[in-house]
């Protein structure tokens, strides 16, 4: 038996598996644009064995990654030669405090269990992504930001406190007012300090019930407008809208005929409400100025909650599932959303929808603590985001294409959201941190001095002789 | 028949380009619609281009009122300037390099209104795959 895996099998309680026991699943991450072979993959049982794992990693130089359902992009989720961690294997749920309105997980357990389990008490996390197969430490890695957003700010501002392995292998309790330092490099901190391993969840109460209007703008500005109306009203539970294209046709581009759309913009606006105790409609849509107001349905709210699921069997029974998916979200200024967006949803066609949608997100600058997540300026933001679907063989031709996408974002003063697939130079990484890249550089010297954790996406340097799987 | 480039007849072709393209038309139906919407193209002298010169191009709302190419790099009636190595040029035209990564990554400099600019993005493509559809012939080097 290879005496690196003898080791680590001793020192842990879990389970390791080797090359020949990994899934195709576990060399790539749902970008699907990179793909990593770890030398081992483990499957911790508790924060001890990822304590263990740590130790082990560093003694040996071997470079770790932790993965929960691994929905992001670029080069995270994915291990070369290291070590790659299924958190997913860490799934408890345990106490839940009613008085508090808090929850305390394991950082691989699955939104959508967690939602489950509290819906029965008439309680929810305050936010969540529109994706709840995605994991607790993972979001919380990543910002998580969704539909409730505007109220909440990201799932990462609503952690009470959280245990996070750091990359020196100390288990170490931290929130916003203890080790705060750690708290916030872990929070949107793409793994790069620690590994989170157990979180404490702000809740909220929900009511039983969800009634959504759907309407539907002609008008990116008026849309706008009404979205930043919705947002200070105070009424609304949820906000969420998209892009959506209607077909016109073909028209020359660089003198090649392509298929374009003039775009639509359905705004969802959602209460919670108890039974038999429905919302008043004309009070609600006062002043709101839709091109049409396309149909209004209720449902129960744990419904409301799954609504994605549809969309995603149906990207999984097409296959679009397993295309590329080099998603590119940015949150905007207010003040040059509209012309972004009009600018890029002019070159982009609605093929996009297949298997992929253009989504938009009023959001507010104001309701974010977290010093990792990083957004423009200002009260009112927008969130956009082109996620497309692409096939393998056509990634060659478009990459360049996508990769101005998120220069012209950039150039109108957006920050771009980290999930998707990012292309930075080392250059524009500092320039996307601003200021707080030279805390973050500060945060992995102390935290993890031998950059062992989740190499090959932020630029951080590391000292030669490090840890292996580095790009 | 291949034109040669920086020539008087390179400027009216594309002129006529401009004139004669519907992509053009409509992507900057709104370009210099209140503003100056003249642009000077500057091509940098380097290993291929001995001097550096210039192509005015007089652009309003979807329509050329006429090119001409020009000695040095500024002239007082353009609104807007973007100006590169002859050889990023070429590649451009040649349509090797896209003029919007170009412009995006800073190989290609922008003069005038950043914002501007990127309001019109379609227009600039339009612009440039007018002037790459003439058949040119550059000058050797």
């Amino acid at each position: 038996m290879d005496k690196l895996l003898a080791s680590l099998t001793d020192a842990l309680q879990g389970t390791v598996r080797t090359p020949d026991q990994f899934t195709a699943s576990q060399l790539q991450n749902y970008g699907r644009i990179f793909q990593w072979t770890p030398r081992f993959v483990v499957y911790p049982d508790s924060a001890r064995d990822v304590t263990a794992l740590i130790e082990f990693c560093r003694k040996n130089k071997l470079s770790l990654t932790n993965r929960g359902s691994a929905h992001s992009q670029s080069q995270l989720a994915i291990n070369r030669g290291g070590v790659l961690v299924e958190m997913k294997a860490m799934n408890k749920i345990g106490a839940i405090d009613e008085e508090a309105l808090t929850v305390d997980v394991e950082a691989g357990v699955v939104w959508r269990d967690l939602v489950h389990h509290l819906a029965r008490r008439g309680l929810v996390p305050r936010v969540l992504t529109n994706n709840l197969g995605v994991t607790i430490g993972g979001t919380l890695s990543m910002a998580g930001i969704g539909v409730a957003s505007f109220k909440y700010g990201s799932q990462g501002d609503n952690v009470v406190d959280m245990d996070v392995v750091t990359g020196e292998g100390k288990l170490v309790t931290c929130s916003p007012e203890k080790n705060a330092d750690l708290f916030w490099g872990a929070i949107a901190g793409l793994g790069s300090f620690g590994v989170i391993t157990r979180a404490k969840l702000q809740l909220r109460r929900m009511k039983p019930m969800t009634r959504t209007y759907y309407l539907l703008y002609d008008d990116l500005r008026v849309f706008l407008d009404d979205a930043r109306m919705s947002m200070d009203s105070g009424t609304w539970d949820h906000l969420e809208s998209w892009g959506a294209p209607c077909a016109q046709g073909t028209r020359p581009v660089s003198g090649r005929r392509q298929v374009f759309a003039k775009w639509f913009y359905p705004f969802h606006l959602t209460v919670e409400y108890d039974e038999g105790r429905p919302p008043d409609d004309a009070a609600l849509l006062a002043g709101l100025r839709p091109y049409d107001n396309v149909y209004t349905d209720d449902c129960p709210t744990i419904d409301f909650l799954e609504r994605m699921v549809p969309v995603f069997e149906l990207w999984k029974k097409a296959g679009t599932w397993e295309f590329m998916h080099p998603w590119i979200e940015c949150i905007l200024p207010w003040e040059t959303a509209a012309d972004c967006m009009e600018q890029v949803l002019a070159d982009t066609p609605p093929g996009i929808q297949v298997g992929g949608h253009v989504l938009i997100w009023p959001a507010k600058g104001t309701t974010s603590r977290s010093k990792n997540f990083m957004v423009p300026e200002g009260e009112n933001l927008v969130g956009f985001g082109l996620l497309p679907a692409v096939p393998q063989k056509f990634w060659g031709e478009m990459s360049e294409r996508f990769e101005n996408v998120s220069r012209m974002m950039i150039m109108f003063g957006a920050k771009r959201y980290l999930s998707g697939w990012v292309n930075f130079t080392p250059d524009e990484w500092k320039e996307h941190f601003g200021p707080r890249w030279d805390e973050m550089v500060a945060l992995k010297r102390r935290y993890d001095p031998d950059h062992i954790l989740n190499p090959g996406f932020l630029p951080f340097e590391a000292r030669s002789g490090a840890a292996a799987g580095r790009r | 028949m291949a034109v040669t480039f920086g020539t008087p007849a390179w400027a009216d072709a594309l002129t006529a380009e401009i004139n004669a393209s519907s992509e053009y038309r409509n992507a900057a139906a709104k370009w210099g619609d209140g503003f100056n919407g003249n642009v000077i193209l500057v091509f940098d002298a380097d290993d291929q281009m001995a001097q550096t010169r210039s192509l005015l191009i007089r652009l309003s709302k979807g329509t050329c009122g006429g090119a001409s190419f020009l000695e040095g790099g500024t002239h007082p009636e353009a609104g807007f300037g973007l100006r590169a190595p002859f050889t990023t040029w070429k590649d451009v035209l040649e349509r090797k390099t896209m003029a919007a990564t170009a412009i995006l990554t800073g190989r290609m400099k922008v003069d005038g209104d950043k914002m501007t600019l990127l309001k019109h993005t379609a227009a600039h493509r339009a612009l440039v795959a007018c002037a790459s559809a003439i058949d040119t012939e550059f000058p050797a080097a």
